[in-house]
């Protein structure tokens, strides 16, 4: 619900109970005036009553007695201080032949030494003929002010809320990886203005932060890379002197740990870069042909590791993501398949082909609308399969991969809202990523169970 | 060819000198911005090796600088900054490849020639050693007059060894040649062994000369002498 909405359902709230309260008080307030301006008559008719008892005369058809009671009363009736007296209440009026409430207003007099009760009474409108008229100039009153309430809701929200909207679509528009600081419109409003210093400076502060977090990672990724490179490069020149077999070994084994070195840190650098969100910019990009030109450039290695690759891609799906980051999030995705499926499991000596059930792996990729599913045949993993996309996790110590991989694919996919999971079952590991909200990558699980079966009976046969 | 190496790190720059200058490339260096404007501005250079990260500024204003002056040169961005925005900003700005640290030196050395055959032979380009001729335009790679039925990575690797005759090539700088820095793809050997003896019995079956050979432990090497 939107602020001056939120505000005007208050206002009105608060004004139906004052008008309410208000009512009830002028009602009354009506009433006892009324009430009052009848006495003040009736006295003034009592008093000349009582002038004419004191003249004697006989005014029995005056019109002054027409609605008035003489008595005599005696002396200890007489009450002392207040003389004047009314009451109210509904009575029968012959002359409109209805019940109408009736003002009786009853005054003492001591006249030449006799007592006097003169009572004179008229009838007056009720409250329940007042009512309508109260209760329908209120209901004018609260239209009135619930039409001036909306329309200066409205005028409130567009020139008192102005700054604060404006603040807000800074703030939307705001991208951490901006070079320059976010620009908020001036305003007098004092409250807005702290607001917007308040935002200034953590926003500074954030790219503060953010800057120097990008320039270390870079710096690190510098300086560490240039020795790394030289160490390569070392390596090179040292491999093409004149070297005994040993130093050959040496040289090799050297080889390899900075190749592992250096895969580690550009991975680690890539995540970090990653969790920064450095990578900006997303277009929509054509998965099924990225697919497909992902299982092209893997198709030697594929062919190598006798796999099946079975590959059902539905035309032209699109989803919005950076392009580098979708080759890289395939290509991770292919290769994890290919390196982690039955037969060569990496281990050095056991050769093309060789290993238990060589030539039987295969991989299945399926690709629609809602997601992709990646499954491949592959021995069980070591460690639950959820922990896989922790960093440095592998389902098989001591392999030729770094364990790194699915950390970049679950990082990527945190950062374009996929969904992804893993699943093994049987020898078959899946891992599905969900590019909709509404399929989660579970589902994309569940829907491919039939599918996969068909597969396992094919390889089967073979 | 002559080559200008602009790059901070000496010992880095001395590598390139060394496995280049065996090469028969003439190499020059220069630590900073200032010195290589110098030196561009005296001498003519077939391609440029130029860092990006240097003590007087960024190699990016010189890549505009070069591009501005020296339309000939070949520029190579070496950077050991993987950045993305990097890498397009200095292709966009006229960069003709860009290498990533730590590279192998052998990689550098196909690039090197890559860029320079693209430029300069004017769709002429085959590279050829004796009997063995690859047509980088059109993949295909013969023997003789026998057409090869090689696959693209095969074909990849034979270039990459004939660009590197004569030279140790390490299995490492083999499958990062022929796979790129797919992340968290160790090198797998068992790839580059098959890939290596496939074309071998390509070329052999092909009536060639065995050029290839296994070096203990560390990988393989094209040599140029067996056909003496």
């Amino acid at each position: 619900m939107k602020l001056t909405t939120k505000l005007t359902f208050w206002y009105f709230g608060i004004m139906l109970v004052v008008l309410l309260i208000g009512g009830a008080i002028v009602y009354y307030e009506i009433q006892q005036k009324l009430a009052r301006v009848e006495v003040v008559r009736h006295e003034r008719l009592n008093d000349i009553i009582a002038e004419q008892i004191r003249q004697r005369g006989d005014y029995s058809g005056h019109p002054t007695r027409k609605r008035a009671t003489i008595t005599k009363i005696p002396a200890d009736s007489m009450p002392k201080g207040e003389r004047t007296f009314y009451t109210r209440g509904l009575e029968w009026n012959p002359e409109f032949q209805t019940a109408e409430y009736r003002l009786l207003v009853t005054t003492f007099y001591s006249i030449k030494g006799e007592h006097y009760r003169v009572t004179t009474y008229s009838f007056i409108p009720s409250f329940y003929q007042l009512l309508p008229g109260v209760v329908n100039s209120f209901q004018w009153i609260l239209l009135l002010l619930l039409v001036m309430v909306i329309v200066s809701a409205g005028l409130i929200s567009k020139y008192i809320l102005a700054p604060f909207k404006r603040t807000m679509r800074m703030i939307q528009s705001f991208d951490l990886k901006q070079k320059q600081g976010i620009g908020l419109p001036a305003t007098r409003t004092s409250e807005f203005r702290e607001l917007n210093q308040f935002l200034k400076k953590m926003t500074e502060k954030a790219q503060e932060d953010y800057q120097s977090l990008k320039e270390f990672t870079e710096n690190a990724s510098h300086e560490l890379q240039t020795p790394t490179a030289i160490i390569r490069g070392k390596l090179d020149l040292l491999m093409e002197s004149d070297i005994r077999d040993e130093q050959a070994i040496l040289i090799a084994e050297m080889q390899n740990a900075l190749e592992r070195l250096s895969r580690i840190h550009s991975s680690l650098t890539l995540l970090t870069k990653l969790e920064n969100q450095e990578y900006g910019a997303n277009v929509s990009v054509c998965i099924s042909l990225l697919t497909r030109a992902t299982l092209d450039s893997f198709g030697e290695l594929i062919e190598m590791k006798s796999l099946r690759l079975e590959a059902r891609i539905a035309e032209k799906v699109f989803v919005a993501l950076n392009p580098a980051l979708a080759d890289l999030l395939l290509s991770n995705l292919v290769s994890n398949a290919i390196r982690h499926n039955v037969g060569t499991g990496g281990e050095e000596g056991e050769g093309l082909n060789g290993g238990e059930g060589g030539g039987l792996g295969w991989i299945m990729v399926n690709l629609t609308k809602e997601g992709l599913v990646i499954s491949n045949s592959g021995r069980e993993p070591q460690v639950p399969v959820g922990e896989l996309f922790e960093r440095f996790k592998k389902g098989n110590p001591g392999g030729d991969s770094i364990g790194i991989g699915l950390a970049i694919v679950r990082q990527i996919c945190d950062l374009s809202r996929f969904t992804v999971e893993y699943f093994f079952r049987d020898g078959v590991h899946m891992i599905a990523v969900g590019f909709t909200d509404q399929v989660p990558a579970s589902r994309l699980l569940q829907n491919l169970a039939l599918p996969l079966r068909h597969v396992k009976t094919v390889t089967d046969r073979m | 060819m002559k080559v200008l190496i602009i790059e901070d790190n000496q010992e880095l720059a001395r590598n390139i000198h060394d496995f280049l200058g065996r090469e028969g490339y003439v190499c020059e260096s220069s630590e900073t911005l200032e010195a290589a404007k110098e030196k561009l501005s005296l001498f003519q250079y077939d391609c440029i090796l130029l860092d990006i990260g240097l003590p007087d500024g960024s190699g990016i204003s010189l890549l505009k600088h070069i591009r501005a002056e020296y339309k000939s040169s070949n520029v190579l961005i070496i950077s050991a900054k993987n950045a993305l925005d990097d890498k397009i900003i200095g292709l966009e700005q006229g960069a003709d490849d860009y290498i990533t640290k730590p590279f192998h030196l052998a990689e550098l050395h196909a690039r090197i020639r890559a860029v320079y055959r693209r430029k300069n032979l004017d769709g002429a380009s085959v590279v050829s050693f004796n009997e063995i001729s690859l047509n980088t335009d059109t993949f295909e790679a013969r023997v003789g007059e026998v057409l090869l039925d090689t696959t693209p990575k095969e074909f990849d690797l034979l270039l990459y060894f004939l660009v590197n005759k004569n030279r140790v090539l390490s299995r490492q700088a083999i499958a990062a040649h022929l796979w790129g820095d797919y992340t968290d793809n160790l090198a797998n050997f068992d790839f580059v062994y098959q890939h290596v003896k496939n074309l071998r019995r390509k070329i052999s079956q092909a009536g060639g000369m065995d050029y290839i050979s296994t070096v203990y432990g560390l990988g393989y090497k094209f040599n140029s002498h067996r056909a003496e």
